[in-house]
């Protein structure tokens, strides 16, 4: 099942402002199941990818500290009408992508 | 950006497990898309040497590191590194001072993107937020301490 991301983006004089909110466990592989003494196992998204109009602007790469169901806002140059798009692995080979066309 | 867009391409096809096979690319180079040894780091000067490939870093007033002075969750602290006040933003990297691998996230930015990220990480205990960011071969710093009432890690 790929990965759901929900967007958002608005651009203000040429600078568009991407929000991105990813579901996902981030699960690190440190906590404890203390039914088990096991940890759970790791699932957390390793890479990111941000393109407008297809060319990547922002790569990049997570690690289990980021919080459960992350929220992403990063800045890129592009205008209104210009798509954006997430691309998302995680540690699993689990993929998810959203595209939206900035407002 | 060119080789990890590369490898990104041939993992999605699927090639990338046959070169495995094939012995045409070893195991660690393809790992090497995942920065390992700076996200497995447990100090922060041995992450940012896997980062940045130097530790030295300049105190800097033009990064804005907003953060929660009390972190009332720290399973969920935002964090938001503004550096678009400099020119030729490459990297911004995220991290926790005393979270057992203090590494939380790595920006790289294209010329197209500004150095801006807004993110919300995890945090075991009081500890410094910090941000490092690499701007025309520089590396700059900023750092703010959160006060964390309820662990974010160990659950």
């Amino acid at each position: 099942m790929s990965i759901k991301i929900r967007m958002r983006g608005k651009s203000k004089g040429g600078v568009a402002e991407v929000k991105a909110l990813i579901k996902h466990p981030m699960e690190s592989g440190a906590r404890m199941n203390k039914k088990t003494g096991k940890p759970y196992p790791a699932k957390y998204i390793d890479m990111v990818t941000v393109a407008v109009n297809g060319t990547p602007a922002v790569d990049a790469q997570w690690s289990g500290a980021v919080s459960a169901n992350p929220y992403m806002a990063v800045k890129v140059k592009a205008n209104a009408g210009d798509e954006v798009s997430v691309s998302i692995t995680d540690n699993t080979g689990a993929k998810g992508t959203s595209t939206i066309k900035l407002k | 950006m060119k080789r990890r867009s590369f490898l990104k391409g041939t993992l999605a096809t699927g090639a990338a497990a046959v070169a495995v096979n094939a012995g045409l690319l070893t195991p660690s180079t393809v790992l090497a898309d995942w920065n390992a040894k700076a996200f497995n780091a447990k100090t922060t000067d041995d992450a940012l040497s896997g980062v940045f490939g130097s530790a030295s870093t300049a105190d800097s007033g033009d990064i804005k590191l907003k953060a929660p002075a009390i972190a009332e969750n720290g399973a969920v602290t935002p964090v938001t590194v503004d550096a678009s006040g400099i020119d030729g933003v490459e990297t911004i990297a995220i991290m926790a001072s005393k979270n057992p691998m203090p590494l939380v996230c790595e920006y790289t930015f294209a010329s197209n993107a500004v150095g801006y990220v807004s993110t919300r990480i995890k945090m075991g205990q009081t500890m410094n937020v910090i941000a490092v960011v690499k701007a025309g071969g520089k590396l700059l710093k900023a750092q703010q301490e959160v006060k964390v009432t309820i662990g974010g890690c160990g659950g």
